[in-house]
């Protein structure tokens, strides 16, 4: 799936961590390595959503007749020099079909500008579908995802970004792969506004976690592989490790932290985030 | 020619290579469950009740990924590693939330996703129904109708719904495959089967209860029952697979298709710990004998039965060889009357027990039943052997049945609605006592059995006095043993008696003689 970087850059020092929301020096950053997207978005601490807490996730949907909605999933990144990101990104996503889930994400910018006046806006509308192809067997479960970066919003793009996505899960006893690999179709965003989103030409993600069922626990690491959109940009790769805890029946959280491992400055970054599921109603009909 | 040939050849070679590949191509899909006010009801009002389903639910996990991925394995990997851990650890301490099965039996879940499915599709029922009657906000007119509503629900998925027409035990046991978990894993199968006893009789206390403080009271008492036959393994587990019918014939009367729907679902539990357990079916056997299985329990036309010939034939196969009764129990647990794991033979039209195909009868009504098969027959269980009582009582209620005073200890028994009760949650003395009534003369025949008929809507005193123990000891909080020694009451002020050391149960009445 496209990741789209969308960033609150605070420009504080290191105690605005505690105290960030009384920041007046916000700027939109050039790159939240993931503050972004994901298709696939469930509940069950068990089926991992790309971004809570790593990027790369598993081939299965949110259940048929499931909402998901993933409240103030959180990134934080701190660059050299003390530079923080924050970003947010609330989505919902529905189980439509049989394997199969649509999403709607709503990614938000909090900027503020040389004049010290602070600006929140929408920075684009992020529509996907994920399909999963079958269940694991002795083969991989598979899944492909489209997904689509709509221009919406104050700090949106200036054009549509679609983008495509395969995705493979392979349970061993001991650990479980995954292994994400997309693709973004579009020229890179011009200057100005669409500033807010940071995209990938393509990327490649390889993670393994291990479940922990009587705790409802889940940990997971990955390393990712990308080719920012602009050509002229180096190949970056940045790992991430987390957990997912299943809270209560309808509520799961993770949190989990990151390092970029190429580039001049190789930012760390946290994550904290929650979902909460519930189903659609139903009636027999009469 | 050469071409040709060649070409066929190669289309035949890729044609084998496809077809695994193609059998193994799964496309199952999970489906949320019933969103209703009610949700998790049962969780927030029973805690240590639902705990212990989230830990059966590994219990059946771990068992098939065991059978599965460690065919070679001793026998002691499930009867003692696992069953060990899983009375002394897992289920004293059960997990918080429902598991996620698929994390557990991993190898299992990849030979047959459409079993675990279905397996999940059926459970979220299993839940949903107990939280729609563990919801004090609901009247009774409502909770049947969202009990309707969740059944219509969970029929939505015919690609993983269990049928709800009864079928044959000839089903679940007698099966090429059949019998090989029970015999070779006796203790761990009496535990799926005590797990199995807890799932369908905990609809009893609820439905029973007429206040929400009996309600509790008496779902905390079916849960140390169910402490209770974990003692001694497997003697004082059921013999039988419960039958929901007979375990929690309240639930059965008002919901019957749910009934059938949870009969099912065990007996394909059983099925595939069979199937799995067997080397004689070959690995590469394992997932088309399941996916069979599974068609078979989802069709309505596979080994049906009347519901009639399913009630029979859960009455024939003997609430005491189940567990006995999920409310209103005696102290002690009921004394089976058959072997260990043993086979009816069942009348497929009327569900009469004709014989025993495997195991034997070891008193009580069993015992006038020959084996179906001689050939098969099995020495009785010596230690069953020696539990006469019922045998003896049956005898001599009928020798006594035409005794006026006999008769007015009847009339006398029946009037009072706490012994009745009783008398009708257990299925070895209502058969007893209609045998009986059956050679009084008719002008004393018709009174009896309309008060036998008669509904009684408070339940059973030696329930609330059981519910007590209950409380005192909750089984989160208590281990296994515990709950063991002090065995629910069945009366309200048990006489003191001497108590001598070495036995745990002394210091409680000796259950009331059968009639």
């Amino acid at each position: 799936m496209l990741r789209k970087r969308l960033g609150l850059i605070v420009d504080r020092e290191k105690r605005l961590m505690a105290n960030w929301t009384r920041c007046r020096s916000l700027i939109v950053g050039t790159g939240i390595a993931a503050l972004s997207h994901t298709a696939a978005a469930q509940t069950d601490y068990y089926n991992t959503d790309a971004g809570r807490p790593i990027r790369t996730e598993d081939a299965y949907p949110v259940e048929r007749r499931a909402f998901e909605l993933q409240l103030a999933p959180l990134r934080l990144e701190r660059a050299p020099g003390g530079t923080y990101t924050w970003g947010l990104e609330p989505e919902a996503a529905f189980g439509i079909l049989p394997r199969t889930h649509v999403e709607v994400g709503f990614p938000l910018a909090l900027i503020d500008g040389s004049a010290g006046r602070s600006t929140a806006g929408l920075a684009g509308l992020e529509l996907s579908m994920l399909h999963n192809l079958n269940v694991e067997t002795s083969i991989p479960a598979l899944a492909v995802v489209a997904d689509v970066l709509l221009p919406a919003g104050a700090f949106g793009p200036d054009k549509a970004y679609p983008s495509l996505k395969g995705i493979a899960t392979k349970t061993f006893s001991w650990v479980r792969f995954h292994v994400n690999g997309q693709y973004t179709i579009g020229d890179a965003p011009t200057v100005g506004a669409s500033n807010a989103v940071h995209l990938s030409r393509w990327s490649a993600g390889f993670a393994a976690d291990k479940t922990f069922p009587l705790r409802s626990l889940l940990a997971t690491a990955e390393i990712v592989s990308e080719q920012p959109v602009d050509d002229a940009e180096p190949l970056e790769w940045s790992a991430a490790t987390g957990a997912r805890y299943q809270l209560s029946p309808r509520w799961a959280v993770d949190g989990g932290v990151g390092l970029r491992l190429s580039g001049d400055s190789r930012p760390w970054f946290v994550t904290i985030g929650s979902a909460y599921a519930f189903g659609l109603p139903w009636y027999p009909r009469r | 020619m050469g071409f040709f040939s060649h070409t066929s050849r190669a289309l035949i070679v890729v044609s084998l290579l496809a077809q695994p590949a193609r059998a193994q191509w799964v496309t199952t899909h999970e489906q949320f469950y019933l969103e209703a006010s009610h949700n998790w009801q049962f969780r927030d009002r029973y805690m240590a009740a639902d705990r212990l389903f989230n830990a059966f639910d590994f219990g059946h996990a771990i068992l098939y990924e065991t059978l599965w991925t460690k065919p070679g394995a001793p026998v002691t990997e499930l009867e003692q590693k696992w069953y060990d851990r899983l009375t002394k650890n897992i289920l004293v301490k059960p997990p918080r939330v429902p598991l996620e099965e698929g994390a557990i039996e991993i190898g299992y879940v990849q030979l047959a996703p459409e079993a675990k499915t279905m397996f999940e599709w059926a459970h979220v029922l299993h839940r949903q129904i107990y939280d729609v009657l563990a919801d004090e906000r609901l009247t009774q007119a409502q909770k049947d109708a969202e009990v309707a509503r969740l059944i219509a629900y969970y029929k939505t998925r015919r690609d993983v719904a269990f049928s709800s027409q009864p079928k044959s035990m000839a089903l679940m046991q007698e099966q090429p495959y059949s019998l090989a978990f029970r015999k070779g894993y006796p203790k761990f199968n009496g535990l799926i089967w005590a797990y199995h006893w807890l799932q369908v009789g905990l609809y009893e206390p609820l439905l029973k209860g007429q206040t929400v403080e009996e309600r509790q009271s008496f779902v905390r008492a079916t849960v140390a029952r169910f402490w209770q036959m974990l003692k001694d393994p497997p003697q004082k587990m059921p013999h039988q697979m419960p039958m929901t019918a007979a375990v929690a014939p309240a639930f059965t009367e008002r919901y019957p298709e749910a009934a059938i729907i949870f009969d099912n679902l065990h007996s394909m539990h059983d099925v595939i710990s069979d199937i799995l357990a067997n080397p004689s079916v070959p690995r590469n056997r394992k997932r088309a004998e399941i996916l069979l299985a599974a068609r078979r329990f989802r069709d309505d036309t596979s080994f049906v039965v009347s519901r009639d010939a399913w009630r029979m034939m859960a009455e024939h196969m003997g609430l005491e060889n189940m567990g006995g009764p999920a409310v209103g129990f005696l102290p002690e647990l009921p004394t089976p009357t058959v072997t260990y794991g043993a086979v009816m033979a069942h009348d497929e039209r009327t569900g009469a027990m004709t014989g025993f195909k495997y195991g034997a009868a070891v008193g009580g009504e069993h015992a006038g039943h020959a084996m179906a098969d001689t050939g098969k027959a099995k020495a009785a269980d010596t230690a069953h052997a020696g539990h006469a009582m019922a045998d003896t009582g049956a005898r001599s209620m009928t020798m006594a049945a035409h005794d006026s005073g006999m008769m007015d200890l009847h009339m006398r028994m029946l009037g009072d609605p706490v012994i009745r009760d009783r008398i009708k949650a257990d299925s070895a003395m209502l058969r007893m006592m209609k045998e009986s009534i059956s050679q009084m003369p008719a002008e004393h025949r018709a009174h009896r059995e309309s008060l036998l008929r008669a509904r009684t809507d408070r339940p059973a005193t030696s329930t609330k006095s059981t519910a007590k123990t209950g409380t005192k000891a909750p089984a989160t909080k208590a281990a296994p043993s515990t709950v063991t020694k002090k065995p629910a009451t069945a009366t309200k002020k048990p006489p003191p008696t001497k108590k001598p050391a070495a036995d745990p149960h002394a210091g409680h009445k000796v259950p009331p003689p059968k009639p």
